[in-house]
């Protein structure tokens, strides 16, 4: 069934048919629509859950990881201050390998006070343990909440769901919504393989030594390198099922690309447009749309930029002190090639500010002209 | 069994995917580590202690809030017979005393006890204290609310008991002295006849020293006096005797029994007091205009606040702190009533009040009757030279108790203070005390048992199944409960006729309360100091220790650590924390 509704309710809508139990979140612009429904669907008993309202993303996360750990499927969403403010427990829900699913709306961090779009507060998570999923539209949105369920629930670890602030939390588009009985059928209910249980009482995360901390990280890391397998996996069932499917990166018109522009979240369909019409003119450009950040697609990444000879990234966020995030990735996963694309940073979008076509159009003609890029990042839309 | 273990992981196959015990650790009794000990331990909540008739008002909202309004109601009755007078006529002590004052506003505990009381239950046959069969039988003179409550509580532990009423028909006061716009006569027919179902034998028309004799009681072996006070003081002033001028407590007489009465276009009421109150009050119904007069400040009345407030509402000018001097005729009709503006001394070495005229401050009311009721006093010339008497009351020990021949007292005869709840709560007293003289145990500690909190409430409840624990706990203060747990909510307001439809008529003010008011009202209750089953505990162990046993919860002190967040969190401080070993 299609339905126009807005990114937040794709994801409220995800969470409904996942058949989530708990559900613990505090309101912060651009996420409370999505907790908004949800508390509704709750109140109404369409979806049968508790709705925990907690007094901060801090409880919020720690609620989560308590109704996770008894065996609950769990789900919380929030935004910016409120992801920094969870960001201790972030670390604790992968550490003990709960597959707690979480909706990001990305947002700028203040100071100065900034309610729109950009991705450094999911960004600035990176290194908590948590997958990460940067989406292009509402359906992707809601068809990536039901397969981080699955996905989390089968490496024992947690997943972030990511939506560009307004672009897309708040855009309306038609989405199509499956019915609950495919979606039952995609998603069994969550079976943990340990479980706090008071007639079996045992020790949590309780202090572990040198001798065995490591290995645990360890797991951890391999963990997160099967679920590279395991996300394509889960998206060929989800694609027989429901005929949609996203990939951990998406290639789009790379044929023989003289440039290719990378890109994530809703930026990628903006540039869509621009490929397009420098394909009707006969130029070779192409898109590559990182979706899977964490895990870091490298295999991917590296077969579809071979042969590339320049890259342009567009990252909405900023490392302070050395550049746009996905840029500073992506070289690292080239650095070894032996053929590898010279890499165009640029920063642009930040705090909300518009990644027009004609945005694209100069970092595309820049990156082709420029023999090098003049800087390690780049402006584009910087008012000097 | 040997608990430790030192387990060697190989490698990496070895290891879990997170950090977890390999069994149990149930073996784990972390209750050692305890040196602070959470006990439930009921405190006394304050409206119980204020409560002169001994209502477990707090239990009561309990069972409102739970829509098991039977229950209150029997429960009510376990300790007062008389929930519809009550939660009509009752100064509400309790209310005065609720915490719940102190966050927005006071349990409307009165107006509950009415919802419960006109729920039409019917009284238990049984009689469910059942001490046993006792021989002794039981006078009791006068049927007002002290006679009969304890006529009442005699009769169900089992006791004979007959009434001596002087008056056509029994009740006292509530009977003939308190209107019919306060309280309606069908309610108080009501709670009379379930005494009299119960086996009370109520002789009417039986004056003692005219109808009967004093002697004649012998047959009794105990006697309870509790004729009250039907006295009106007198004014001492000129003009008293004048046709027109009559007491208070026989013009409410009268009005209650519809009998005749001609009181004039003005009417002027003499007094401050509660009777004065409802004398100006009737009057005004009657039509008359009328204007009331007393010795004391408008702050230091004694009638009711709400009272006060209620007469000024319907138009009834009140003026203080004056002082009748003379009532003078005219042409064989009564005319006016001269006064002087006073100020009150300190009170005269008897404790009445002691006022000084302010010269020159005369001033005349016209009046076509007066009406007076500054005080009234018990007649006990009927009684034999042993019943030791001071200052117009009969003298008693704390119980009640009067006499060795067996002799009781309670109500007006002994507390210049008139109220209906402090009538049954010495009606009570007595009922427990001729039980301890008749069963020898009547040393001060076994009734103490029935104490409920520091201000001389008794429980009957409490005597005949004295709780566990402590059997007299402190009262619960404002301050120890957890306000967190509270939202503000306003106290429910009670619906009244309007003052332009009272006039000409007796019909009751106020209204019952609805259903959902009711139980909207009783979950207002803090209940303090007493757990209402909330989970509060239960949910916040960390060491889920706290075990749900049907309506009550245990502690399991193997695990119990002691960290105190159950008694930090009780909303109501059901929870005391005791050092351990102390």
């Amino acid at each position: 069934m299609k339905m126009v509704m807005e990114g937040s309710h794709a994801v409220s809508h995800g969470v409904l048919l996942s058949r989530v139990e708990v559900i613990a979140a505090y309101p912060i612009t651009p996420q409370t629509h999505i907790v908004e429904r949800l508390s509704e669907l709750c109140a109404s008993g369409q979806l049968k859950a508790k709705f925990l309202k907690v007094e901060s993303e801090h409880s919020a996360m720690a609620s989560c990881i308590g109704a996770s750990a008894v065996g609950a499927r769990a789900f919380t969403a929030t935004s910016s201050q409120g992801i920094a403010l969870m960001h201790e427990l972030l670390h604790w829900a992968s550490g003990a390998r709960l597959p707690i699913v979480m909706a990001n709306v990305s947002r700028a961090l203040g100071a100065p006070w900034n309610i729109w779009c950009d991705q450094i507060d999911s960004l600035s998570q990176r290194d908590t343990g948590w997958l990460q999923f940067y989406c292009e539209s509402s359906q992707e949105a809601l068809d990536t909440m039901i397969q981080a369920f699955k996905i989390s629930e089968k490496i024992s670890l947690p997943s972030m769901v990511v939506l560009d602030a307004f672009y897309l939390s708040h855009t309306f588009e038609p989405v199509d919504i499956p019915d609950q009985e495919r979606v039952d059928r995609f998603l069994p209910p969550f079976e943990p393989k340990f479980r706090l249980d008071p007639k079996d009482a045992k020790s949590f995360s309780s202090l572990t030594a040198p001798d065995t901390f490591t290995e645990m990280r360890y797991r951890i890391q391999q963990a997160m390198e099967s679920a590279k397998s395991v996300i394509l996996e889960v998206e060929r069932e989800f694609h027989k099922i429901f005929g949609r499917s996203y990939g951990l990166v998406e290639a789009y018109r790379c044929e023989e690309a003289e440039l290719v522009v990378v890109t994530s979240g809703t930026v990628t369909s903006t540039c869509r447009e621009v490929i397009d019409q420098y394909r009707h003119e006969g130029k070779r450009i192409g898109l590559l749309k990182i979706r899977t950040f964490r895990p870091f697609p490298a295999e991917a990444i590296r077969e579809n930029l071979r042969g590339v000879p320049k890259i342009a990234v567009i990252d909405r966020n900023l490392s302070f002190g050395m550049g746009g995030i996905f840029a500073e990735e992506l070289r690292s996963v080239l650095c070894n090639e032996p053929e590898r694309p010279l890499v165009f940073s640029y920063v642009a979008g930040l705090g909300g500010r518009d990644i027009t076509q004609n945005t694209l159009s100069n970092v595309i003609e820049y990156s082709l002209e420029a023999e090098q890029p003049r800087e390690d990042t780049l402006w584009p839309d910087l008012r000097i | 069994m040997k608990e430790e273990k030192k387990i060697t992981f190989k490698g990496l196959k070895d290891i879990p995917p997170l950090s977890i015990s390999m069994g149990t650790t149930l073996w784990n009794k972390t209750g050692t580590w305890r040196y602070l000990k959470p006990i439930y331990s009921s405190k006394t909540p304050p409206c119980n202690e204020a409560c002169p008739a001994g209502n477990d008002i707090e239990a009561m909202m309990v069972l409102v809030k739970e829509g098991k309004f039977r229950e209150a109601w029997k429960l009510i009755k376990e300790e007062n017979p008389f929930p519809g007078v009550c939660g009509r006529v009752c100064f509400h002590p309790c209310e005065s005393s609720c915490n719940r004052k102190e966050y927005d506003e006071a349990l409307s505990i009165q107006a509950i006890e009415r919802f419960v009381a006109d729920s039409h239950f019917k009284i238990d046959q049984e009689k469910p204290v059942g001490y046993l069969k006792p021989k002794e039988r039981v006078a009791i003179i006068g049927s007002g609310p002290a006679g009969l409550t304890c006529a009442y509580h005699l009769v169900r532990m089992g006791y004979g008991v007959t009434v001596f009423e002087s008056y056509s028909s029994p009740g006292g006061i509530l009977r003939i002295g308190i209107p019919e716009y306060r309280l309606p006569r069908s309610i108080l027919d009501r709670e009379i006849s379930e005494i009299e179902s119960l086996g009370v034998e109520i002789r009417t028309n039986s004056q003692i020293g005219k109808d009967v004799s004093f002697d004649d009681l012998k047959a009794f072996q105990a006697i309870f006096i509790a004729v009250g006070a039907h006295q009106s003081r007198r004014l001492g002033v000129e003009g008293e005797g004048l046709e027109g001028v009559m007491s208070g407590l026989e013009f409410l007489r009268r009005v209650k029994e519809k009998e005749k009465i001609s009181i004039g276009k003005r009417v002027v009421v003499i007094g401050g007091g509660n009777v004065a109150v409802d004398v100006a009050r009737s009057a005004w119904r009657l039509g008359a205009k009328v204007q009331m007069v007393c010795l004391e400040s408008s702050e230091e009345m004694p009638a009711f606040f709400e009272e006060v407030s209620e007469t000024e509402a319907e138009g009834i000018e009140i003026i203080p702190s004056a002082m009748p001097i003379r009532i003078t005729q005219e042409r064989g009709r009564l005319k006016k009533v001269d006064f002087i503006k006073v100020k009150l001394a300190e009170p005269k070495s008897d404790g009445s009040l002691n006022p000084l005229p302010i010269p020159k401050t005369e001033f005349t009311l016209k009046a076509d009757s007066v009406i007076t009721a500054i005080g009234e006093v018990p007649d006990l010339s009927f009684l034999p030279q042993e019943v030791p008497i001071e200052k117009g009351f009969i003298k008693t020990d704390e119980m009640g108790f009067v006499h060795p021949k067996g002799y009781f007292a309670g109500g007006d005869v002994i507390n210049p203070h008139h109220t209906v709840a402090g009538a049954i709560g010495s009606g009570k007293r007595a009922a427990l005390a001729i039980h301890g003289y008749f069963r020898g145990e009547w040393q001060k500690g076994k009734l103490r048992i029935a104490l409920v909190g520091e201000k001389g409430t008794l429980s009957l409840k409490k005597y005949f199944h004295p709780p566990e624990g402590e059997a007299n706990p402190p009262v619960i203060h404002f301050h120890e409960i957890n306000l967190d747990y509270f939202e503000h909510q306003d106290r429910v307001r009670i619906r009244k006729i309007p003052v332009e439809n009272r006039k000409g008529g007796f019909k009751e003010i106020y209204s019952s309360l609805d259903q959902e008011e009711a139980l909207k009202e009783a979950a207002r209750c803090f209940n303090c100091g007493v757990c209402n089953g909330c989970d509060t505990c239960w949910v916040y162990c960390p060491d889920l220790a706290v075990k749900k046993k049907d309506n009550h919860y245990e502690i399991d002190y193997d695990y119990c650590k002691g960290c105190g967040i159950c008694f930090e969190e009780c909303p109501r401080s059901a929870i005391i924390l005791k050092e351990e070993g102390r």
